[in-house]
């Protein structure tokens, strides 16, 4: 089992010596259960530092924030940023460091094993609590998870409230690390794509029918590709207005840049969106489950990109996010690739 | 009011004249409703141009209320819908929705001496407010304008400005040296510290990029101009014009309703959002 | 009047309302929303809070302002598109949402009357359901001048008595409504008033959350345009546009024109909601934003809604419903920025 008191130690050693900038971690909300990403700076508030099984984001993402902040400073501190990653999210920072996105100078990762289980989903754990108000949730040592409520607490096994994700998890233990808490221990998902047994074996009509159903809610928050570290392009797809623009940029650079999506929220534009944006991340996405996670509107946005993850493995046996020294899959080619679309 | 003010009165371009050209260019169109031409409006107000199909753009009217044939706006060329009303030619048909905005303080400037202020293209906004003033010229006391451009060739309203010098004092600068210019070389404010305009009983106007506006206040406060006697506009990102998509937000105001036209004064205690 | 209905009795008055297009809450996935419905039985009112306020039906998402065609003689024309005439009522609607209703009607009202929100408005009956127990963790409604029964905006309140509700109108659209069905109804006894009183008070008691001090709040805001506390509150703020899109009483809308076709020209001119968290809401076509970073655009949310709607309209641009709170992706609490604010300096 990790033990928090060994992540708290590091963190305030690191504080100490100014190694990093500051440190992104979780620590606990003002209100409700789940936990709020901290920005520690001071070594004395590294007790605010937790690591439970509520500890479901994606801390990644605010790697790509650090960046944009430096990129407004006129004298950037150059020293890392420290985070806290889990098996998933080291995944992440493996593909922004494939892409060139950061240095592997640029983080200090204190990796968190999730060993035998994984972080939970919120809206299981509510269905099994059945009104009754969870305050904290603990690991044990035999795989449940020990969640407080008022009346006093209640094991559950851990695979009855796991995120989806966690039942196919590729990698539970963090694949790039500075400092390593907890252990690695071997699990073997007998069905990876698991997931996908809702839609694949369905007729087209039907497959069109489901999507178009989840679609048709959607209103555009952007939410799902917002929490997306891999979504960090400063000129995205459905922006009308391009961020690359400056004072030089013509008039007629301007008139002429191609609106893809128009901003209504109806059907059309909102497949276009969903879609692109799944096939822009086919070879990037290690299914952290973040998209699916923040939807207002339920809308099942990480079948999408698991459906793209099977495609991948099966036309080039690649997975992202496991190797830094990789090329990432759409920037190389094998001789061995498959063909037959070319004709 | 009954009217659904969102749907444009369509109009047709009259006339278009080419101010300056080159990398930004600038044009000034005459338009002339195609129902009737009953559209009053104040100094300093703007309205919304429609390109039907690409957009719709805030701009100020820059013609005299005291004129009922057409409108005139003048135009530089910074985007979408404003790339698409340079092409456009005479007889090309846009929609035209307003007059929104706040508008000069005219009453108040009765008996006053009146210096305007302006830099490029700053001079499209306060030339309706200058030429209502020649208009009613006894309601006023001197006129003056200081304006000036990069060179000779970004200076707009070239022929009327020769004919202005018969009428009000004009001094006219441009940023460099060039050859046949005999007028203030430097930039605007440094000709306002240059000809020395008096504060006594007088409102200045001035308008232009942001960072020549903020340079002119600064050269206004010398000879000692109050922050009540300088007035400017306000630039801001618009799209509904009428105060209610909170696109042009700034503090308590839209400035598309409660602006674009602010003294110095009021300005100040304004976030510095825009 | 007020009146009392059996819940038996419900879904026949729904059933005798023929004329109107009826809106309730349905269960979809894992939340709430309110929708169209075909058969009455199937309206449940023991819902918690939708994820999509009643605000999606009088200010829709994508509402077509007019349509422009170039005609076959090469004229061009352009046509308003109003919304139909559609009397619609809305069942279900929680009392936050009703008065933010209020806020916006001041917003969409004053000089230029948006013709296409007051359409909506004026077709709407709003029948309200009191809150006994607070539909979402996070409401807070009592700290912003509402409560779990107010009548601000709603033209009837239902309360549930248990076995029957209780029925309030207030306005001449809701005496239509009940008299559309006038044998369903009895009149109320002084014991469902008395019934009533006590649901009212204790329903007041169960709201949890509160915001410390929030009289202090708007002329804290004043000094506090400079302050590194929205820096601070600001660095896990996603950009995303949930808690705009969610709040009730946010009204930031975008105008685009999205055409058919190009040459002859035919296209329609929409209005879609748009969010001042959105990194591009103020950009200029030159590139200049008065707000690039997120803590200036957080700082405008809290300062728009706490201090500029306040001068202007005396309340606060906030209801307590708590959505933002509930689906923020990294938990930024309104509740515990404005504490902050509220503790703020000397």
């Amino acid at each position: 089992m990790v033990n928090l008191e060994d992540l708290k130690k590091e963190a305030k050693q690191i504080l100490k010596d100014e190694k990093v900038k500051y440190i992104i971690g979780y620590k606990k909300g003002v209100n409700g259960l789940m936990p709020v990403p901290a920005f520690i700076k001071n070594p004395e508030d590294v007790d605010k530092l937790v690591w439970d099984p509520t500890c479901v984001y994606n801390l990644t993402l605010f790697i790509v924030d650090e960046k944009r902040r430096k990129a407004r400073e006129k004298n950037p501190d150059e020293r890392p940023v420290a985070i806290v990653v889990k098996g998933c999210d080291s995944r992440a920072l493996i593909v922004l460091l494939q892409e060139k996105f950061i240095d592997r100078k640029d983080v200090y990762i204190l990796g968190v094993s999730c060993e035998n289980t994984g972080v939970l989903d919120e809206k299981k754990l509510i269905k099994k609590l059945k009104g009754k108000k969870a305050e904290k949730v603990e690991f044990d040592e035999k795989d449940n998870f020990v969640v407080f409520t008022q009346e006093g607490k209640v094991k559950i096994p851990a695979e009855e409230i796991l995120a989806e994700r966690c039942l196919e998890c590729k990698a539970n233990s963090p694949v790039i690390y500075d400092v390593l808490l907890g252990e690695k221990v071997e699990r073997n998902i007998n069905n990876p794509f698991k997931s996908l047994e809702i839609t694949e074996d369905l007729s087209e009509e039907k497959k069109w029918a489901f999507w178009k159903e989840h679609l048709d809610k959607c209103i555009r928050c952007y939410a799902c590709r917002s929490v997306c570290p891999m979504c960090y392009c400063d000129e995205c797809v459905v922006d009308t207005i391009s961020f690359a623009v400056t004072a030089d940029t013509s008039a007629e650079e301007k008139a002429q840049k191609i609106k893809w999506v128009e901003k209504s929220p109806v059907s059309s534009e909102n497949f276009v969106y969903h879609l692109v944006r799944a096939i822009h991340l086919a070879g990037r996405c290690i299914d952290c489950g973040e998209c699916e996670r923040v939807c207002p509107m339920d809308i099942p946005l990480r079948l999408l990109n698991k459906k793209l993850e099977k495609e991948v493995k099966e036309l080039f046996d690649y997975d992202a996010g496991f190797d830094p020294d990789l090329p990432s899959l759409i920037s190389c080619f094998k001789d061995e690739d498959p063909e037959d679309f070319i004709r | 009011m009954d009217r659904n003010t969102y749907i444009p009165r369509l109009a047709k371009i009259a006339q278009i004249r080419e101010e300056v050209g080159g990398a930004r260019p600038i044009k000034t169109f005459q338009t002339q409703f195609l129902k009737n031409n009953d559209f009053s409006f104040r100094c300093g107000q703007c309205a919304m141009l429609s390109v039907f199909g690409k957009g719709e753009s805030m701009i100020s009217i820059s013609s005299t209320p005291l004129i009922k044939d057409y409108l005139q706006f003048s135009i530089l060329k910074m985007g979408r819908v404003t790339s698409s009303l340079h092409e456009m030619l005479v007889g090309d048909i846009i929609g035209i929705r307003g007059p929104y905005g706040n508008g000069f303080p005219l009453e108040k400037w009765k008996g006053k001496n009146l210096i305007f202020i302006g830099g490029g293209i700053g001079l499209a906004p306060i030339w309706s407010v200058l030429n209502t003033a020649l208009g009613k010229r006894e309601d006023y006391g001197d006129l003056m304008l200081i304006y000036g451009a990069r060179t000779s060739k970004d200076l707009v309203f070239k022929e009327e400005l020769e004919e202005l010098r018969n009428k009000m004092t004009v001094h006219l600068s441009v940023d460099v040296e060039e050859p046949d210019w005999k007028e203030f070389v430097g930039f605007v404010p440094q000709n306002v510290t240059d000809k020395k305009p008096s504060p006594k009983n007088s409102i200045t106007i001035t308008c232009g990029p942001p960072i020549m506006i903020k340079f002119v206040i600064q050269a206004l406060k010398d000879p000692g101009f109050e922050d009540e006697q300088i007035y400017t506009t306000v630039e801001n990102k618009m799209k509904c014009g009428i105060g209610k998509c909170g696109r042009c937000n700034i503090g308590l105001h839209y400035v598309c309703q409660d602006g674009p036209v602010y003294s110095w004064a009021e300005l100040k205690k304004l976030p510095q959002e825009y | 009047m007020e009146k009392i209905l059996t819940k038996k009795s419900f879904p026949q008055w729904v059933k005798k309302l023929v004329s109107y297009k009826i809106y309730a809450p349905v269960e979809e996935d894992n939340h709430w929303s309110y929708e169209i419905i075909d058969n009455p039985e199937n309206i449940d009112l023991d819902y918690p809070l939708t994820v999509l306020s009643p605000k999606k039906i009088i200010f829709p998402q994508r509402e077509v302002l007019l349509e422009f065609e170039t005609s076959n003689e090469n004229k061009l024309q352009v046509k308003e598109t109003l919304p139909n005439d559609e009397p619609t009522v809305i069942f279900g609607v929680r009392p936050c949402d009703a008065k933010s209703l209020t806020l916006t009607d001041k917003v969409f009202g004053g000089d230029f009357e948006d013709l296409y929100y007051w359409r909506r408005r004026n077709q709407s009956t709003l029948v309200g359901l009191s809150c006994n127990i607070p539909p979402s963790p996070n409401c807070f409604c009592l700290s912003v001048d509402g409560s779990p029964h107010s009548k601000e905006g709603l033209d009837i309140l239902m309360t549930d008595l248990g076995d029957k509700y209780i029925i309030e109108t207030f306005t001449k659209k809701g005496d239509q409504l009940i008299n559309a069905a006038k044998n369903l109804f009895k009149n109320s006894t002084s014991k469902d008033k008395n019934n009533l009183e006590k649901i009212q008070t204790e329903s007041e008691k169960k709201i949890r959350r509160q915001v410390k001090d929030i009289k202090k709040i708007p002329p804290k805001l004043k000094e506090m345009f400079d302050s590194p506390i929205w820096d601070e509150e600001s660095m896990s703020c996603l950009r995303c546009g949930i808690c705009t899109y969610l709040c009730p009483t946010c009204h930031c809308f975008d105008i685009n024109d999205e055409i058919a076709s190009s040459s002859p020209i035919k296209g329609k001119r929409i209005r879609t909601w748009d969010n001042c968290q959105f990194p591009d809401f103020t950009m200029h076509s030159s590139g200049h934003n008065p707000r690039p970073d997120k803590a200036s655009r957080l700082r405008q949310r809290i300062i728009h809604k706490f201090q500029y709607f306040v001068e202007r309209y005396q309340n606060y641009q906030c209801t307590g419903c708590g959505r933002c709170i509930s689906q923020c992706p990294v938990g930024i609490d309104i509740i515990e920025v404005l504490d902050k604010v509220s503790d703020y300096g000397p």
